[in-house]
C-alpha cells in the first residue's frame, strides 16, 4: 500500500502524543505551581517576614541565619519564600507579631510527627531523597523529620549531619541495641570514627531490605565497598542473589572473624545444606548434601577452605575456585 | 516536524510567570500538651566510647557559612604520637581486630574554609581522620558556590588483615598453625560527586565512584584428593560513572539518571618450585604420597555494566502524594583462567596418578536486573493516612564455561573438555498497606498488611554426575503489621511496632517463616539533668516444616542513661547497658551418615559502655578536663568470648588555640575455645590540638 501524508502522520502518532502528554503535564505542574497558593489579599498579608520575626526571636535568628534554610530568605524564584524563612515553617505570622501570643503561631515542636513531616514536605517532598519513604521504617514509626535535622541549631551540621561521629552519634541514641552490637570484637568499622550507619543505611527509605543503600541502581549497598563480590558469576550462591548477605553474615558484629551469624563455618553451611530430596519434602533451595565428608577431620571442619569462592564462582560449579 | 513541535508545545512552560510564593497549609489543631521534640531525646543518649570521646573533647569553633568578621580558615587539627606497647598473647589476632600502630600521626582535622570573595566557593569544610598508618584513614572535602554547584569528595583507606588460625587450620593436629584463609589487603574507596545549580528546578549532576583493592593472602588449591594451602595475591577494581538531571517542581520531581561500571580483578595462586606441598590430607592414596610441587593459577576477570534509573515523586492533590521508581541494570563478566600445576597428582575418577596437568577456562555471565516500585499516600481525613505500595524486582544471571584440562601421566596425556551454562533467576514482588490513625495528638496506632510472593531457581546444565542440578522454590508470606506512638507527656515517649507472619514456602531452611517480630522504645525525661531510654528487640522465627524444625528466638534489651548535673558544669557522665540472647536449633544432616542431627547455637552477650567527663577546674593556670570510661563485651553460649577496651583521656589548655592531650586506652580479647587468640595490649597517644 501506498504511504501517503495520512499515513505518515498516523505513524508518528505514539511520538507526537508522547511530546504532547509530556508537554501538557509539564505545563500543568507548572501551572499548578502558579495557581496553587491563593495570592494573599493586597491590603493586608498574614505574612510578616523573617526580619519581623528576628526582632524578638534573636538568637534563633541569628542561628538561623547560618542554615542551608536561609538561603529562603533572600530571593528565593524557587517557592517563592522571598524573606519568610520563618513563616514557611510556622505558618503566616502576622497575627502572632500582633498579639505575640504562643497560640497564634504554629510550632511544628508541638505537632505530631506526621504533621510536622508535613511541614517539612511541603518542600522537601519533591526530591529524590524521599523517593523510599514508603519502605522508610522512620517513617513507618512516626519518627520526624526533626528528630534528626534541627531546624533551628546554629551551624550547618546541626542541620544535616555530615560527619561520621555526629551520624553515628545520632543513630545511636535510638538505635542502643544496634549500637551494642558494634562492641563485638569484629565488626565494621562503626564505633571507630571509620564508617558511618549511612554509609550502609540510608534513613529516608530504601527498596533494600533494612533501608540499605543501592549500589548503581539496585545493587545492593554492600557492593559499594566489596566490588569484588558483585558478579555476575557464572555459578552463582543463590542465598547471596536472593536473600543479601545477612543470610550468612551479622553486618554490625560477630565474634565470627568474618562477622558470620554463626560461630563456625561449617554450621552456617549445613544449616542450609541439609536437604536431601528423599528425606524430607520441603522446597527449600539447598538440595545440594554435603557431600560424604568425615566433619571429625579438622580438614572438613571449615567449608570455605575448599569452596573458598563461596559468594559466586567464574569457573567452578561446586565454587572451588 | 516533531522537534519542532515539542519546541512550541514548551514553549507554555517558558511564558508561566513565576509561581507566587506557596504558603503552607493552614496550621494543623495544635495539641493541648505539647510532646517533647524528639531531638531533645535523642541528644540525650549515650554514643559509643570512640564517638563520645570526640564529643567529650573541648568543644570546637562552631563552623559558620557567614563570612563577615569571620576568618578564611576556622577550625581544629590533632595530631601527635601513639606508643603500644608489646602484645600480650596472638599478635595476628590483634591486627585482625585493633591493629593500631606506632608512631607520629595526624589523628583528625575539621576545617572550615570561607572565600570573603565568593570566587571559586563559598565555603569548604575539610574533615580527616587517621591518618600516618592507620588502618582506617579518611579524607572529605566538600565546598559549595551558593546556587552554582556543589561538590564532595570522599576517600578512605581501609586496611584488612584477619588471619585467626582458629577460623580454618586443617593443619591443627599436626602442631601447624596456619589459616587457610588469611588476608592482608588494604582497600582504597573514593566517591565523588558534583552537582551543579542546586536549588534550582533543573540539577544536572556527575558522579564518579571507585574502590579498588589489593594485597595478599593464602588460600587452598583444591585437587581431588587433597587441598594444597598455597599463598595467594589479588586486587579488584571497580569504577562506577553516573550523570543525570533532577527535575524538582513544588508539585513533581523527576530523575533521570544513566551510569555504568568498570571491573578488572586479577589473582594468582602460587607454589614454589623449591619446596613440597604434601597438603591437608596426609592419608596416602593406594600407597602414595600426594604433593605438589609447582602452582601458578592465575585468573583473569574483566566487567562492564549499564545502569538506568528513572525516578518520580509527586503530590499532585492536597490529600495525595505519588512515589514510583524504575531501575535497571546489567553487569557482565568475563574470565580467563589458566593453571598449570605438578607434583604427585591424583585423580580418583579413574585411579590415575599424574605429574602434571594444565587447566584453561574461559566463562562469561550476564545479569539484568530489574526493579519498579509504586506506591502513595492518600490522606482522606484530617488523622487517617492510607499508604499502599507495590514492588517488583526481576533478576536473571545466566553463565556459561567452557574448560580445557590436559593431565600428564606418567605415560601419555589425557585430555578433557567441559560445557556448562549456569543460570540463577529470581522473581520477587511485595505489596504492602498501612493505616495510620491519629486517635488524639498524643496517640497513633498503625494497622498493616504485607504479603510477599516470589519465585526462585538455580539450575547447572549438563547436570552430569553432580548432584547439584536444579533447584526450584517459591515464597509466600502474609504478614501482619502493627505499631503505636504515644507521648502522654513531654516527658515521656513511648514506641512500638510488631510484625507477625505466616510463610507458605520459604527460600531457604533459616529463612524467616512463621515469625513474629516486636520493637519496643521508651525514653524518659526524669529530671532536667538526668534522661533514660530503654530499647527491646525480639524476634521468633518457627519453621515447623519436619525435617526442617527450625527454632530461633533472640531478645536484645538495651538501656542508656545520659546525665549533666549542674548543666555539666563539673561532670557528665553518658552509660549504655544491653543484654541479648539468642536460641537457635535446627536439624541438620551429618555429612559423613547422613544422619539427622540438630544444629543448636547459643550465645548470651552482656554489652556495656560508659563515659565520664570530668572537669577538674582550675590547676594553676590550667583548666583540665578528664574522659574516662570504655566499653566491655562479655558472652556466653557456644563461642564464649571478651573484648574489654577501657580508656582514659586528659585535655589540659596550654594557650587560647592549642590544647595538649594524653590519651591511654586498653584492648584485651580473649576466648575460651581458642586461649592462644586472646590478646591484650596498651596504648597511648600524646598530641597537640591547635585550634582557630
Amino acid at each position: 500500500m501506498q504511504q501517503g501524508p495520512l499515513t505518515r502522520s498516523i505513524k508518528c502518532m505514539p511520538n507526537t502524543k508522547f511530546v504532547l502528554l509530556f508537554a501538557l503535564l509539564a505545563s500543568a505542574a507548572r501551572g499548578q505551581d502558579a495557581k496553587a497558593p491563593d495570592p494573599p489579599p493586597a491590603p493586608a498579608s498574614p505574612y510578616v517576614g523573617s526580619e519581623t520575626c528576628g526582632t524578638c526571636h534573636e538568637d534563633i535568628a541569628k542561628a538561623f541565619a547560618k542554615t542551608p534554610h536561609h538561603l529562603a530568605d533572600g530571593k528565593d524564584t524557587k517557592r517563592g519564600f522571598n524573606g519568610q524563612a520563618c513563616e514557611s515553617c510556622h505558618g503566616p505570622g502576622a497575627k502572632h507579631a500582633e498579639s505575640a501570643a504562643a497560640a497564634d503561631i504554629r510550632n511544628p515542636a508541638k505537632l505530631t510527627p506526621a504533621q510536622t513531616d508535613r511541614v517539612c514536605l511541603t518542600c522537601h517532598l519533591n526530591q529524590p531523597t524521599h523517593i523510599g519513604r514508603l519502605q522508610s521504617s522512620h517513617a513507618k514509626d512516626q519518627v520526624a523529620c526533626t528528630t534528626c535535622h534541627k531546624i533551628h541549631a546554629d551551624g550547618a551540621e546541626a542541620l544535616v549531619a555530615r560527619k561520621r561521629d555526629t551520624i553515628n552519634t545520632q543513630c545511636e541514641s535510638c538505635h542502643l541495641a544496634v549500637a551494642a552490637q558494634f562492641q563485638q570484637p569484629f565488626h565494621h568499622r562503626v564505633p571507630e570514627g571509620a564508617m558511618s550507619c549511612i554509609d550502609c543505611h540510608n534513613p529516608h527509605g530504601s527498596i533494600q531490605p533494612a533501608m540499605q543503600q543501592s549500589f548503581g541502581a539496585n545493587e545492593p549497598g554492600c557492593l559499594n565497598c566489596h566490588g569484588d563480590k558483585r558478579g555476575p558469576f557464572t555459578f552463582e550462591h543463590g542465598p547471596v542473589r536472593f536473600e543479601g548477605c545477612s543470610t550468612c553474615h551479622s553486618a554490625h558484629g560477630s565474634a565470627n572473624p568474618r562477622l558470620l551469624d554463626r560461630p563456625q563455618v561449617k554450621q552456617v553451611c549445613l544449616e542450609c545444606h541439609a536437604n536431601l530430596p528423599q528425606v524430607r519434602t520441603a522446597t527449600t533451595i539447598g538440595v545440594v548434601p554435603p557431600a560424604f565428608h568425615n566433619l571429625n577431620l579438622p580438614r572438613y571442619q571449615n567449608c570455605t577452605v575448599c569452596h573458598q569462592k563461596i559468594h559466586g564462582s567464574y569457573i567452578d560449579r561446586n565454587l572451588l575456585k | 516536524m516533531r522537534l519542532l513541535l515539542a519546541v512550541i508545545l514548551t514553549f507554555p512552560l517558558a511564558g508561566q510567570a513565576p509561581a507566587d510564593p506557596q504558603k503552607p497549609d493552614p496550621p494543623p489543631a495544635q495539641a493541648a500538651a505539647p510532646p517533647e521534640t524528639p531531638q531533645a531525646a535523642s541528644a540525650a543518649a549515650p554514643a559509643t566510647a570512640a564517638a563520645s570521646e570526640q564529643a567529650a573533647a573541648p568543644a570546637p569553633q562552631a563552623a559558620s557559612p557567614v563570612p563577615s568578621g569571620e576568618p578564611d580558615i576556622s577550625g581544629w587539627i590533632d595530631f601527635g604520637y601513639r606508643f603500644r606497647s608489646n602484645v600480650n598473647g596472638s599478635f595476628e589476632t590483634y591486627r585482625s581486630i585493633v591493629n593500631l600502630g606506632e608512631g607520629p600521626k595526624l589523628f583528625g582535622a575539621d576545617l572550615t574554609l570561607l572565600d570573603p570573595r565568593k570566587t571559586l566557593f563559598d565555603t569548604m569544610h575539610v574533615v580527616a581522620s587517621g591518618w600516618g598508618g592507620d588502618p582506617y584513614g579518611s579524607l572529605h572535602v566538600d565546598m559549595e558556590k551558593a546556587k552554582l554547584y556543589r561538590f564532595d569528595a570522599d576517600y578512605r583507606d581501609f586496611s584488612y588483615f584477619n588471619n585467626l588460625p582458629s577460623y580454618a587450620d586443617p593443619l591443627l593436629t599436626r602442631g601447624i598453625m596456619l589459616n587457610e584463609q588469611a588476608f592482608d589487603t588494604r582497600r582504597h574507596v573514593g566517591s565523588y560527586n558534583l552537582e551543579f545549580l542546586p536549588g534550582s528546578w533543573l540539577i544536572p549532576y556527575f558522579a564518579y565512584d571507585r574502590d579498588a583493592s589489593s594485597g595478599m593472602g593464602s588460600l587452598a588449591f583444591v585437587q581431588s584428593n587433597n587441598e594444597y594451602p598455597v599463598p595467594t595475591t589479588m586486587a579488584d577494581r571497580t569504577a562506577l560513572y553516573r550523570g543525570g538531571i533532577r527535575i524538582e517542581l513544588r508539585r513533581f520531581h523527576a530523575t533521570i539518571e544513566e551510569g555504568g561500571t568498570t571491573f578488572s580483578s586479577s589473582q594468582s595462586l602460587y607454589q614454589n618450585p623449591q619446596g613440597t606441598n604434601y597438603g591437608n590430607s596426609s592419608a596416602p592414596a593406594f600407597g602414595q604420597t600426594l604433593d605438589l610441587t609447582t602452582l601458578q593459577a592465575n585468573y583473569g576477570i574483566t566487567g562492564s555494566s549499564t545502569y538506568s534509573k528513572a525516578l518520580f515523586t509527586s503530590n499532585p492533590l492536597s490529600w495525595l502524594d505519588l512515589y514510583g521508581q524504575f531501575l535497571f541494570s546489567k553487569p557482565t563478566s568475563n574470565v580467563n583462567y589458566q593453571e598449570n600445576a605438578a607434583g604427585n597428582l591424583y585423580l580418583p575418577s579413574q585411579i590415575l596418578f599424574y605429574q602434571s596437568e594444565e587447566y584453561l577456562a574461559l566463562a562469561a555471565a550476564s545479569m539484568p536486573h530489574t526493579t519498579a516500585n509504586i506506591g502513595g499516600e492518600i490522606r482522606p481525613m484530617k488523622h487517617v493516612r492510607l499508604t499502599e505500595s507495590w514492588l517488583t524486582d526481576r533478576m536473571n544471571n545466566s553463565g556459561n564455561l567452557s574448560a580445557q584440562q590436559s593431565i600428564v601421566p606418567l605415560s601419555g596425556a589425557l585430555q578433557t573438555a567441559a560445557v556448562l551454562s549456569a543460570s540463577l533467576v529470581s522473581h520477587y514482588s511485595q505489596t504492602e498497606t498501612n493505616l495510620y490513625v491519629d486517635l488524639t495528638p498524643k496517640l497513633t496506632l498503625r494497622g498493616g498488611y504485607r504479603y510477599v510472593w516470589g519465585e526462585a531457581n538455580d539450575a547447572i546444565f549438563p547436570q552430569g554426575n553432580q548432584l547439584s542440578g536444579v533447584d526450584l522454590t517459591k515464597l509466600r508470606r502474609n504478614v501482619g503489621l502493627g505499631g503505636v506512638i504515644f507521648r502522654p507527656t513531654q516527658k515521656l515517649l513511648l514506641t512500638a511496632e510488631t510484625e507477625v507472619a505466616s510463610s507458605g514456602g520459604v527460600y531457604f531452611d533459616t529463612s524467616l517463616y512463621n515469625y513474629q517480630k516486636v520493637r519496643a522504645q521508651a525514653r524518659y525525661k526524669l529530671t532536667t539533668t538526668l534522661q533514660v531510654a530503654l530499647d527491646f528487640l525480639m524476634l521468633n522465627n518457627q519453621n515447623p516444616t519436619p525435617g526442617i524444625n527450625y527454632d530461633f528466638k533472640s531478645n536484645q534489651e538495651a538501656m542508656s542513661i545520659f546525665w549533666t548535673p549542674n548543666n555539666g558544669k563539673y561532670l557528665t557522665f553518658q552509660g549504655s547497658y544491653s543484654f541479648s540472647s539468642l536460641r537457635s536449633d535446627i536439624f541438620y544432616l551429618v555429612p559423613q551418615s547422613l544422619a539427622q542431627a540438630t544444629s543448636n547455637y547459643l550465645d548470651d552477650a552482656h554489652t556495656a559502655t560508659a563515659l565520664f567527663t570530668l572537669n577538674l577546674g582550675h590547676v594553676g593556670v590550667f583548666a583540665p578536663k578528664l574522659t574516662a570510661g570504655g566499653s566491655l563485651f562479655i558472652s556466653h553460649g557456644t563461642l564464649p568470648s571478651s573484648y574489654y577496651q577501657p580508656m582514659a583521656k586528659l585535655w589540659l589548655p596550654v594557650s587560647k588555640h592549642a590544647q595538649a592531650f594524653a590519651e591511654w586506652w586498653y584492648y584485651g580479647y580473649g576466648e575460651a575455645f581458642y586461649p592462644y587468640e586472646g590478646f591484650g595490649t596498651h596504648i597511648a597517644s600524646i598530641g597537640l590540638r591547635y585550634t582557630r
